[in-house]
């Protein structure tokens, strides 16, 4: 519905004005960022105003060159990329069917709630109090510093959430769906791969990214079981700080960058919601 | 190609027993109506036969084959679903292959059954829309279109036309009307809509609380409704019932006392009363009459007239106060607060004893 601008004109202004300073309030460190990632190191601490670039200074890529030249930028990146889309994948993988079980079928000796819960549990714990424990595993199994290990251990924190919001969506699609599938001679795979998970294709992208960001933004077991090799972007970012105090042009650039990925994939993912929201209903 | 057996089937959710033990036989090529109040266990029963809900105890047959622990999609039958349950993520022409799909039919023969299929039901223009994009009778005719072309042995109907409009669900009835004629396959078919019952089927089951209450054609149910339930529940508006005192017995005549001052005679086989006892008298307001003085007759009050052109409903409150329903012609001549008489026949009266059931 659109909103009646004529009618309530000074209402409307105020809405506008309040969504606009908010809207700022947020974008306001993203810009900064920009902003002191385009500036001499010089002129970091000295820029008066707004920061704007070529009025309060003059913009430079400098710090954006040499930090995009370095190896271990690069490295940092395809880390995470890796990392990310593949702790993902597998937690997608093995959620999506554990969900799909939950919700369709009937367990007998412990029940979907129990079970449920019992996968969100694992959430319950601090991620610190499990640090060792996993530090230990990882050195049993010669995979200390190695991207199989963060990937394995991401997937582990991510499942939980995939299980229960992926279980909602299927409890939330019609049943007759799939029983429609059944009576056309499905059995229940087919009744899953081909009409469930379509029609959950669009949650399923949505917990995907969120699972994607989760994951990006993962510090403490990345610093934990990396020392050199598999440095992810989280810690390449911390590393901006050195014996001279932080260095902001640089942390500027790599947090800039560590924004990239989420933002575009986001973005993307967003027309695909929205696109699953309007497939049609059922009931005529 | 198949009759379809149940053999004292029960079905329990949880502690609470829904079906008592219903038995019941589905000749090969009938249309069949299961009808009854919501909650009556009708849907249930379909489900059961679909394979889509778990048979707490006894048999389902369809043709030879006893398809207790068969998956639903080994049991021969195709099912079109109240909410109609088209895919939303495939097109119409996806949506009826789907289940040919599934078993593997070449393509081409896939595209020349739906093509089939659309044309049977008028939808051949619709073949590449979204289930989305269709009317309420449009997504009906898919889903029927979804049934058709798996050449299924038994069509099972889960109250189809339920969501459509009213001129819709008058056309739509006669189009599976004229399918069963054509396609000669058995269907069942689900309502709580006494009128489609009526109209479609070839036999009725009727269901009430998880017992078939009366097994028949529309017009025995309509002419020798079993008990109570069943008179009440056939035919609209519904049969008035009266509580009649047994006043006198001699040989097979009674005589019964009327609400008021009335008084009438029947003639009854099974008599299974006394004098003195109460029973119900049943009597459809279609058989009452106003204008001809013949029969016995009742005193009334007129309530509420409702005219609907061509004829006219008549609520009258008796010397009991009981409310009765009189359908009289579109231009009856009557008035509100009007003293009026009630006159009808022996041979439309049903009476009913104290145990609910018919008396003959």
């Amino acid at each position: 519905m659109k909103p009646k601008q004529n009618q309530y004109p000074l209402r409307y202004s105020i809405y506008s004005l309040i969504a606009v300073v908010a809207a700022m309030i947020f974008f306001f460190p993203i810009y900064w960022a920009f902003s002191t990632s385009l500036r001499n190191p010089l002129d970091t601490f000295t820029v008066s105003g707004f920061g704007i670039p070529f009025l309060n200074f003059d913009p430079t890529l400098t710090n954006w060159v040499d930090q995009l030249a370095t190896e271990e930028a690069r490295k940092a990146v395809y880390n995470s990329t890796v990392i990310a889309v593949f702790a993902s994948i597998l937690a997608l993988a093995l959620g999506i069917p554990a969900a799909y079980a939950l919700a369709r079928f009937r367990f007998k000796t412990i029940s979907n709630k129990d079970l449920t819960i019992w996968f969100l549990s694992q959430r319950v714990l601090p991620p610190v109090a499990t640090v060792v424990p996993f530090y230990l595993i990882m050195q049993f199994l010669n995979l200390l510093d190695t991207q199989l290990a963060l990937i394995l251990i991401n997937a582990t924190f991510v499942l939980p959430f995939v299980v229960v919001i992926v279980r909602q969506t299927f409890l939330d699609l019609p049943i007759e769906l799939e029983e429609a599938a059944f009576m056309d001679g499905a059995r229940n795979y087919g009744a899953f791969l081909r009409v469930a998970l379509p029609l959950a294709a669009p949650a399923i992208a949505a917990t995907g990214l969120i699972m994607f960001a989760f994951t990006w933004n993962e510090f403490l077991f990345a610093i934990t079981l990396s020392s050199k090799e598999v440095i992810t972007i989280p810690i390449h970012m911390a590393g901006a700080v050195d014996t001279r105090g932080v260095q902001f042009w640089f942390m500027a650039v790599r947090a800039m960058i560590a924004m990239i990925p989420p933002v575009l994939i986001a973005l993307l993912a967003q027309r695909y919601i929205v696109q699953g929201l309007t497939l049609g209903a059922v009931k005529g | 190609m198949a009759e379809v057996k149940l053999r004292n089937i029960k079905k329990s959710f949880d502690e609470v027993e829904v079906i008592h033990g219903v038995d019941l036989e589905i000749k090969d090529q009938e249309f069949v109506v299961f009808v009854g109040p919501s909650g009556c266990g009708k849907s249930t029963l379909l489900r059961m036969i679909a394979g889509l809900e778990d048979i707490t105890a006894g048999e389902i047959y369809i043709g030879d084959t006893y398809v207790n622990d068969l998956h639903p999609a080994d049991r021969g039958a195709a099912m079109v679903f109240q909410s109609y349950a088209l895919y939303p993520h495939m097109s119409v022409r996806e949506n009826i292959g789907f289940g040919l799909k599934l078993n593997k039919v070449p393509k081409a023969e896939i595209q020349r059954k739906v093509a089939e299929a659309a044309k049977i039901l008028k939808i051949e223009e619709l073949l590449d829309r979204r289930p989305g994009q269709l009317s309420g009778g449009q997504r009906q005719r898919v889903a029927i279109g979804r049934t058709i072309v798996r050449e299924p042995s038994v069509f099972l109907f889960d109250e189809p036309l339920s969501n459509l409009d009213a001129a819709l669900r008058v056309q739509m009835r006669m189009e599976l009307e004229k399918l069963h004629a054509n396609l000669k396959t058995t269907m069942i078919y689900v309502t709580h809509d006494q009128v489609e019952a009526m109209t479609m089927a070839d036999r009725i089951f009727i269901l009430n609380d998880g017992y078939v209450e009366q097994v028949g054609t529309p017009l025995e149910l309509y002419r020798k409704p079993a008990n109570i339930f069943v008179a009440g529940f056939i035919g609209s508006p519904k049969m008035n019932f009266l509580s009649v005192k047994v006043l006198q017995i001699e040989g097979q005549q009674i005589t019964l006392q009327l609400p008021g001052e009335d008084q009438m005679q029947l003639q009854r086989e099974n008599i299974n009363f006394q004098a003195g006892d109460i029973l119900t008298l049943g009597i459809r307001p279609e058989h009452f009459e106003l204008e001809q003085t013949k029969g016995c007759s009742l005193s009334a009050t007129v309530d509420i007239i409702e005219r609907l052109g061509n004829e006219t409903y008549i609520y009258a409150n008796d010397a009991s106060d009981n409310l009765l329903t009189v359908v009289g012609d579109g231009e009856l001549d009557v008035s509100n607060n009007e003293k009026i008489k009630i006159y009808f026949t022996t041979d439309h009266c049903h009476l009913f004893g104290r145990d609910d059931q018919s008396i003959q």
